[in-house]
């Protein structure tokens, strides 16, 4: 439906965002995870058509879209910032605004607008100016904005972060009822990785602008030394090694994947091993094994094995576990 | 100061007997204003919101020659506008010398920089979240240039007055290109000029208060709807 396609996208000269490939299926729903300032929010402005990748495509239903998007195009795609702006006048008159764009009627609007503020309880707002609501209230109000529109694509930037667990949880039920509704693309900008596994289709994890192959659990901000070979980095209390050649401020990655989960320390080449207790598992929802979240000494690691594994080493929370991993394994971005 | 007593006594005596010349001459100059600071808005109010909005090659080169035109100086403005409208300039055949339209010609060339580069820094003011919001709800250019304008409507009514200002106050080019001729092309602040040139101070005063009440009634108006929009944000 939506696809960038070598977009390299600078702001003042910097790369902020770097993508081979990115594209949203018609009616699936993907979380994009990541750390403050990974690109998340510059991802969905491109995305939305709002700004141009300084260099690349992007494509819609395979169509190559101008620098400047036409309004037709634009009218088909929304996105909810992560601190959202409401217009001045009512609530209702907010509601109203992108209707208006598109030419429905008031009887139209009025019955659209009823169904939106009920889905998201925002019944009792609908007379109140931007002023007289909370933070929480805006960004729902502004959701319900961007729903009653019923794009074909819906970008979503941290929709629930100022939400209480009340608001969060209408908003996503409203998510699933409308995704119920009718087939339409969802892409929400996350760090809040429950939300990402429980209703996602897809996750994908930004770091520094690029796809990361994992999720941000193993993600760790460092400073690494000049020179080549392995290196060391300080995480909390833990020493990494690392294989590189990069200095100074990168971003570390360890997949998931790459962790050989042990009751006890293993004689192999893995220079990196951690003595932890196991303070979660949880099941991948897509089927690809059961992740192992482990205190490895104040720092948290997430290893993915299957869940025979899970069941020939006992593992259970609360109990010992060895994370072991090559330094090569660790990805430098 | 028995002379300013006489002069503010003969300046009422003037206003309350509603006197012929005095009221054309007011109203030349509201016609001239009016006119004037319409035109230098409908065309700097735009520009302004372009300035402040695109970005594009030279933006700031054309940022910098509207502020520097802000400054530009009255009797300058005039002596090209002179050498353009005379006989043997190159809009002479317009006709235009020594007509109230040649006053207003004059009036926008110094109202418009004021017109957008105030009105640009006045849309850059507006949070720029309102623009993308727009955009991103399906509004086309000139929907979400009316949104973002009217986010930032009191700094705009501002930019209107001072333009209004500019205008009405204006005397170096209205004189040159106006030539200040009686019945045709006297606005109030050539007006004043001559008539306290020629000592008649009680019409010189006369003429002041007018354009100082035109100018308290553009500002009270300001206020009003300021005021207004105060309580319903």
């Amino acid at each position: 439906m939506l696809e960038l396609r070598g977009v390299r996208h600078r702001y003042e000269g910097r790369v902020v965002l770097d993508l081979a490939q990115f594209s949203l299926p018609r009616s699936g729903a993907v979380a994009v995870v990541g750390h403050n300032g990974a690109g998340k929010s510059t991802l969905l402005r491109l995305l939305a058509l709002l700004e141009a990748p300084t260099e690349g495509q992007v494509l819609f239903n395979g169509t190559a879209v101008p620098r400047r998007a036409p309004a037709a195009l634009r009218r088909r795609v929304t996105l909810v910032e992560q601190r959202p702006v409401l217009f001045r006048g009512t609530v209702r008159e907010n509601l109203e605004y992108g209707l208006r764009v598109r030419d429905v009627g008031q009887t139209a609007a009025n019955g659209i607008i009823g169904d939106v503020v009920e889905r998201l309880g925002l019944q009792a707002l609908l007379p109140r100016r931007r002023h007289e609501l909370s933070d929480g209230e805006v960004q729902r109000v502004a959701v319900a904005r961007a729903l009653a529109l019923r794009t074909d694509v819906l970008l979503l930037d941290e929709p629930a972060s100022s939400a209480d667990r009340a608001a969060a949880g209408a908003l996503y039920r409203a998510l699933a009822a409308e995704r119920a509704a009718r087939p339409f693309a969802v892409c929400i900008a996350s760090h809040q990785l429950e939300d990402a596994y429980r209703w996602a289709d897809d996750i994908r994890a930004l770091a520094d602008g690029r796809l990361s192959p994992v999720t941000p659990e193993n993600l760790f901000r460092v400073e690494l030394p000049p020179g080549d070979g392995v290196k060391t980095a300080r995480v909390g209390n833990i020493d990494l090694q690392v294989m590189t050649d990069r200095a100074g401020p990168v971003v570390l990655a360890v997949p998931p994947t790459d962790i050989f989960v042990s009751k006890e320390p293993l004689p192999s080449s893995a220079r990196n091993i951690f003595k932890g207790r196991v303070t979660g598992m949880a099941i991948e929802h897509r089927g690809a094994g059961v992740h192992i979240r482990a205190d490895m000494g104040g720092v948290e690691l997430v290893a993915a094995v299957t869940a025979e594994a899970v069941r020939d080493l006992a593992l259970t929370p609360g109990g010992a576990v060895v994370f072991s991993f090559k330094a090569t394994a660790v990805q430098v971005f | 100061m028995d002379f300013l007593a006489e002069g503010l006594r003969r300046a009422w005596g003037l206003l309350i007997a509603g006197d012929s010349e005095v009221f054309g001459i007011a109203l030349l100059t509201l016609k001239v204003a009016v006119v004037a600071t319409a035109i230098s808005c409908a065309a700097g109010l735009p520009l302004g919101y372009f300035l402040a909005t695109r970005r594009f090659w030279g933006r700031r080169a054309a940022l910098t020659v509207v502020n520097t035109a802000l400054a530009f100086p009255t009797v300058v403005v005039g002596l090209l506008l002179y050498g353009l409208l005379s006989r043997r300039g190159p809009l002479g055949g317009l006709g235009w010398l020594y007509t109230w339209q040649a006053i207003v010609v004059g009036d926008v060339l110094l109202a418009l920089p004021i017109a957008a580069a105030l009105s640009a820094a006045a849309i850059q003011g507006v949070d720029a979240r309102i623009r993308r919001t727009a955009e991103t709800l399906g509004a086309g250019s000139w929907r979400t240039a009316w949104t973002v304008a009217r986010e930032a409507r009191f700094a705009l009514a501002a930019v209107i007055t001072a333009a209004f200002g500019q205008v009405v106050a204006e005397i170096g080019a209205a004189m040159i290109v106006g030539g200040n001729i009686r019945g045709s092309t006297r606005t109030l602040t050539t007006a004043v000029a001559l008539y306290t040139a020629q000592g008649d101070f009680g019409l010189a005063l006369a003429l002041g208060l007018v354009l100082l009440i035109l100018a308290l009634v553009v500002n009270i108006a300001l206020q009003v709807l300021q005021g207004r929009g105060e309580d319903h944000a």
